[in-house]
């Protein structure tokens, strides 16, 4: 199965990538397959993978979500879109100054 | 290459980071704290679920019956000195943090609740936050640290290496990942606290920052790491969903567990305790029925907890809820579990001030070894690193007061650091991708160093590693803008590297099954104890063993 996403950069552009993925993926598991496989360059930050340590907080189709907890949903266009919260400091990409 | 200074320079940000930075800043010297992910949110102590003390719940509970219990669970490994400076003082800085603000869960009889955990003798696990205790004392942490003009922290700082002057440890090399900028930070100490080794393996709870980089900079320091085949396998680890491999159910003692064709195994193995008994046995029971064919298709077994349902639920909710939404309620379902790495017993040899025997180092929480011997008993994580943080923390300040000046940099040290950096920071195109190597690290440890291990298997691990170390040489990072993940992956993997050699060095010359460590070949006890010792010079590891200063058990 292949999926839409869609990823607001730092460097004030949009990406589009064609990921693998699985009914039970993530939407980090789907950025670890995006940073092993289509672009190594793709900044995000994570932790725990227990939706504890909230590093990988980040909005998802709009909506602020930890990335190790949000099961992969697709908007009515069949899209998943990622962009950093909008408030803060941005590192680069998905990274935000904490 | 820029220079900084500080008096005391933590590395790592987890409890025994934070306690260190926190105890040593009451000296008023400035303590400079650096961790490569977020402060207070990258360790494995975000996850700690209970903390076991004394404290005004331990009515029959004493420092002597604590004591006894580490020690049995430590197998004759664990130092006497290190367990009495727990037993000693465990109650008074779980007090400090209750007074900083951390408040304990209570009952409904608005008492402090506390709970048994398998291994100890009495009911000493308490916890903050609903069972969130880690993240609950990194708060109260983070906090007490924020209120402290002594203390300045740093997010985003990976360390590269130790710098040493003649013996002493006199500061670090580190990269800022926000900008790629390298830093020689000066200092009279140095504490090391970067928790465990989790990711050296293929399925582990730790979080993604465990990549043993305190266990390769210890030993690159040339302090001597003890017991590193002493890993902690937590036995009860969800298999599936792949999503959530590694996360840890904590109520095993109020699980049944059965194999593939319907046993409820560990009557054979313990028939007393059952599930209830320590992670060690624990672990080798579940790994020999998987071995032996009786494990499920993913490679677990099945644990059932509808029995207790209603107590899972109320002691350990965040558990329940977080395998409910993916699929898995525990009043219906059976999860499929298995060992997965937790927790490194071995480490960095320390006294009972955290100290190492190189002047000016300090080790704290997992990253120090000796303490925990065999096999930890659970909930003795955030004991060891609130304890032995603090009295790192005021060891280090004390030493530091007692300088008369600050350590000596030379421009030689500036120049090696210059060039080791310039290396890393320079495109490569070669075979293989940082990440990648990552990954051969992470198999062969599972293949060979996990739960039960053979002779065979640790020679091939030896092999294989230093395979690894040849392609290690030609390295593919395409991408050295600032924040790469990939120059990140290639520093943690040299450190992974260094640690996984120490820890198949030390598990071949351990002739014997210990606690965490099953050796096939020599599956029973040594007559005498003795520590395994792991020693870098000029980048070649050396092993030999050492006496046990330790308690009663063998």
């Amino acid at each position: 199965m292949k999926l839409h996403v869609q990823i607001q950069r730092s460097s004030g552009k949009t990406d589009h990538f064609e990921v693998s993925y699985g009914p039970e993926m993530t939407v980090l598991n789907i950025l670890e397959e995006i940073y092993r496989h289509h672009d190594a360059t793709i900044a995000y930050r994570y932790s725990c993978r227990t939706g504890l340590c909230t590093t990988c907080l980040m909005m998802i189709n709009g909506k602020p979500e930890l990335s190790c907890q949000k099961i992969v949903e697709t908007d009515d266009e069949g899209i998943l879109t990622l962009a950093p919260l909008p408030k803060g400091e941005t590192i680069k990409d998905l990274v935000k100054e904490m | 290459m820029e220079l900084r200074q500080t008096d005391i320079l933590v590395i790592g940000s987890g409890a025994a980071g934070l306690s260190s930075a926190v105890y040593a800043a009451q000296s008023n010297q400035h303590v400079l704290v650096l961790d490569k992910g977020v402060i207070g949110r990258s360790g494995s102590s975000t996850g700690a679920v209970q903390i076991a003390a004394l404290g005004e719940w331990s009515n029959e509970d004493h420092k002597d019956s604590y004591l006894k219990d580490i020690d049995e669970s430590g197998r004759g490994l664990s130092e006497s000195s290190l367990m009495e400076a727990l037993a000693e003082d465990i109650s008074d800085r779980l007090k400090d943090l209750t007074e900083w603000g951390l408040k304990l869960d209570r009952n409904k009889d608005k008492q402090i609740a506390v709970s048994h955990t398998s291994g100890h003798s009495l009911p000493r696990s308490v916890s903050a936050k609903k069972g969130k205790t880690g993240l609950g004392i990194l708060h109260t942490l983070r906090k007490k640290a924020n209120a402290s003009d002594h203390i300045e922290t740093w997010n985003d700082v990976i360390t590269i290496d130790l710098i040493k002057n003649g013996n002493r440890v006199v500061g670090a090399f580190v990269l800022d990942l926000k900008d790629h900028q390298p830093y020689l930070i000066q200092c009279k100490s140095v504490i090391l606290a970067t928790g465990g080794a989790g990711q050296l393996y293929p399925t582990t709870s730790n979080p993604v920052q465990s990549t043993s980089d305190g266990f390769s900079l210890g030993l690159s320091a040339g302090a001597n790491l003890v017991d590193m085949e002493q890993v902690q396998f937590y036995p009860v680890s969800m298999v599936a969903p792949n999503s959530i491999a590694g996360f840890c159910i904590s109520f095993y003692h109020y699980s049944k567990l059965y194999n593939s064709n319907g046993s409820r195994f560990m009557e054979n193995y313990e028939p007393k305790q059952l599930e209830d008994t320590t992670r060690d046995k624990l672990a080798i029971a579940i790994a020999t029925e998987v071995a032996d064919g009786r494990g499920t298709e993913n490679g677990g077994v099945w644990l059932d907890a509808a029995d207790e349902i209603d107590q899972v639920k109320k002691e350990f909710p965040h558990e329940y809820k977080l395998c409910h939404e993916r699929g898995i309620d525990f009043a219906n379902n059976r999860a499929e579990i298995g060992p997965a790495a937790h927790f490194m017993m071995g480490g960095v040899q320390i006294n009972e001030h955290g100290a190492t025997e190189i002047p000016g180092l300090y080790v704290a929480g997992e990253t120090a070894g000796g303490l925990h011997g065999g096999n930890r008993l659970g909930n003795n994580a955030l004991s060891d690193c609130i304890v032995f943080g603090a009295r790192a923390g005021i060891s280090s300040a004390k030493e530091a007061d007692e300088l008369s000046s600050m350590p000596e940099v030379n421009d030689s040290m500036l120049l090696t650091a210059q060039q080791q950096i310039e290396q890393i920071l320079t495109p490569i195109n070669g075979e293989i991708r940082p990440y990648q190597l990552k990954e051969q690290i992470q198999t062969i440890m599972g293949q060979h160093v996990g739960v039960i291990r053979t002779n065979q298997g640790l020679k091939i691990a030896k092999e294989q590693l230093d395979e690894v170390e040849t392609q290690m040489r030609d390295m593919t990072i395409l991408n050295t803008e600032p924040y790469s993940r990939e120059i990140l992956d290639s520093i943690e993997a040299r450190h992974m590297l260094r640690t996984a050699k120490a820890i198949v060095g030390s598990a071949i010359i351990r002739k014997e099954s210990r606690g965490a460590h099953h050796n096939t070949d020599h599956p029973s006890l040594a007559s005498s104890t003795y520590h395994t010792v792991a020693n870098s010079h000029n980048g070649e590891l050396s092993f030999s063993i050492a006496s046990v200063q330790g308690g009663e058990s063998k």
